[in-house]
């Protein structure tokens, strides 16, 4: 399972590569963000061949297109080879795999790599309702910000990257709710709500949050479904429903922790799929088939519990009437 | 240009390498007024650290389970034998290291490993048929399951020493008293004639593969 992993993650970073690759040069400035692409793809092969603890061969083949490709440009790559072979400074360009070289402007802000692709890809959720979840919202907004649009390079996932991006960003926004609800709880401040309700309303917030996106949020869905975005939506998924149920009070350790949260799973997953084709007022008949999951999630446990309680009363039964019979037949040891 | 990039990259890690540490000092100082800052375990730092606390975690508490469910299947069966009052203090012992773990895990959220069900039934049936081939064999499994429990605390353990032992102080001191515990059950079990059962040595290295197998699975599922 790992190695699968693994291979589609060093796969990605090759696609981001050829992409690169295939993209017109034409300006100082593409080139620029062309190198840069060319260097975060090394980085992340370098990295991949590093947490596999010995060097893969696509990480020197990739050395050598390197190296090929910087002939071109002449005395600008000089200080990048450095970066790049040498070892010691790979810690280095890996904290900072920023901007600094690559204009004037943003050289003051050591601004990573990360940082700056969710600064785009926030920008980007503007233009979603306009573009839909793709590569054009994601350059316009790039061009918003006074990049670039070939900066887009850096998205090596493209759309898949701004969805994952939404999901991301609404999780935390909603971790952020539950837990100062919880610090609320705590303070006395407000009253302890029912695990279900809690619920309820966490599934709710975290729904909500899909709303602005509605019209286009069946594509987001496909997007997530693809076979290499399916890793990652499934760890914000799981993420999504552990936080839900931390915050609930639950702190289960058996196999209670898994009944939980494919629970709630199901249920997250369901009501998502019903608000798609809801056209009620403010979502109502999501709301309610989101009640009446919940109920039924309830009753299943109450049934289980006591299927559970009559069943012990059953065996013990069973057991005393084994004891009165070995009495009976003076098989009883114990005399 | 680039040396001057370095420079100033070192220049900002450098705080907040201090400031980490100084967190750290903080902590230790409520640690010994005994109203500690965290728990047993410190907030992980990265998701590397994360990962392997969370493995210990999850294998030690799967172990556990698995022992009280031994001892759960021996006293079905020499529960009214001479020895069951032994056994019995054992399986205390071990009910209280379970609550332990069972509470660090849920402050740490760590997830619990998804074998329990199997390690709940395989557990009871391996305690029950020992103790099917009498006091002997139920002592004999106890050695061969503390044997390699206590040997696998003590891999923890050094591996942790390795890695940083001030910063898993509680952790390490948890781990060291139920190794403790665990050798005191290995000594109990040769006193009361372990050896003397038929096949022992193929018993124990049976019962030992086992326990290796479910140690190396129970890290990773």
């Amino acid at each position: 399972m790992a190695a699968l992993l693994r291979g589609l993650r060093a796969g990605r970073a090759l696609r981001g590569l050829g992409r690169v690759v295939a993209a017109p040069t034409a300006t100082d400035l593409q080139s620029g963000a062309l190198r840069r692409g060319f260097h975060c793809a090394a980085l992340r092969l370098q990295d991949e061949s590093k947490s596999d603890k010995h060097p893969s061969s696509s990480s020197s083949t990739y050395h050598e297109h390197y190296q090929a490709h910087h002939s071109e440009p002449g005395p600008a790559g000089g200080p990048q080879d450095n970066l790049t072979s040498d070892p010691a400074a790979e810690e280095a360009s890996r904290a900072n795999t920023s901007y600094q070289d690559q204009g004037g402007e943003q050289g003051e802000e050591y601004e990573t790599e990360e940082q700056l692709q969710a600064r785009v890809l926030t920008a980007a959720l503007e233009f979603v309702p306009l573009h839909g979840w793709s590569m054009e919202a994601i350059a316009a907004a790039a061009e918003t910000l006074g990049l670039s649009s070939a900066s887009t390079g850096m998205f090596y996932n493209g759309a898949g990257d701004l969805v994952l991006h939404f999901i991301a960003q609404c999780n935390n926004q909603l971790t952020e709710i539950l837990a100062e609800q919880h610090n609320q709880v705590q303070l006395g401040q407000a009253e302890p709500k029912k695990t279900a309700d809690f619920l309820r309303d966490a599934v709710e917030t975290r729904l909500r949050m899909h709303i602005p996106y509605m019209e286009s949020w069946p594509q987001a869905m496909s997007i997530l479904l693809l076979p290499h975005n399916i890793p990652d939506s499934l760890k914000h998924l799981s993420t999504l429903v552990d936080d839900m149920w931390y915050y609930a009070g639950d702190r289960s350790t058996d196999m209670n922790w898994y009944t939980k949260r494919a629970a709630l799973t199901g249920i997250y997953n369901t009501t998502e799929l019903v608000m798609l084709q809801d056209s009620s007022p403010d979502f109502q008949d999501t709301w309610n088939f989101l009640d009446n999951r919940i109920q039924d999630v309830v009753n299943m446990a109450a049934t289980a519990k006591q299927a559970q309680a009559t069943g012990e009363t059953v065996v013990q039964g069973l057991m005393g009437a084994a004891v009165t019979l070995k009495n009976l037949t003076g098989l009883n040891q114990r005399r | 240009m680039h040396r001057a990039a370095r420079a100033a990259l070192h220049d900002r890690s450098d705080p907040v390498g201090l400031t980490m540490i100084r967190r750290c000092l903080r902590c230790r100082v409520p640690l010994q007024l005994s109203s500690r800052a965290y728990g047993i375990v410190p907030p992980p730092r990265d998701s590397e650290e994360k990962d392997m606390l969370d493995q210990i975690l999850r294998v030690d508490h799967a172990g556990e389970y698995g022992a009280n469910r031994i001892y759960a299947g021996q006293m079905a069966v020499l529960g009214r034998s001479s020895i069951g009052p032994l056994i019995q203090e054992m399986w205390d012992q071990e009910k209280k290291h379970l609550a332990k773990f069972n509470e660090i895990l849920a402050e740490n959220r760590v997830r619990p490993t998804a074998l329990l069900p199997l390690w709940n039934i395989a557990g009871f049936a391996l305690g029950a048929s020992s103790a099917l081939l009498g006091k002997e064999g139920a002592m004999a499994c106890t050695v061969a399951v503390e044997e390699s429990i206590s040997e696998h605390y003590n891999s923890q353990i050094r591996a942790l020493m390795e890695k940083d032992p001030e910063r898993y102080t509680e952790l390490l001191q948890v781990i060291k008293e139920f190794r403790d515990d665990e050798m005191e059950h290995h000594d109990t079990g040769l006193e009361h004639d372990a050896e003397s059962v038929p096949g022992y040595w193929l018993l124990k290295t049976a019962i030992q593969l086992g326990c290796k197998a479910a140690i190396l699975v129970s890290q990773r599922v």
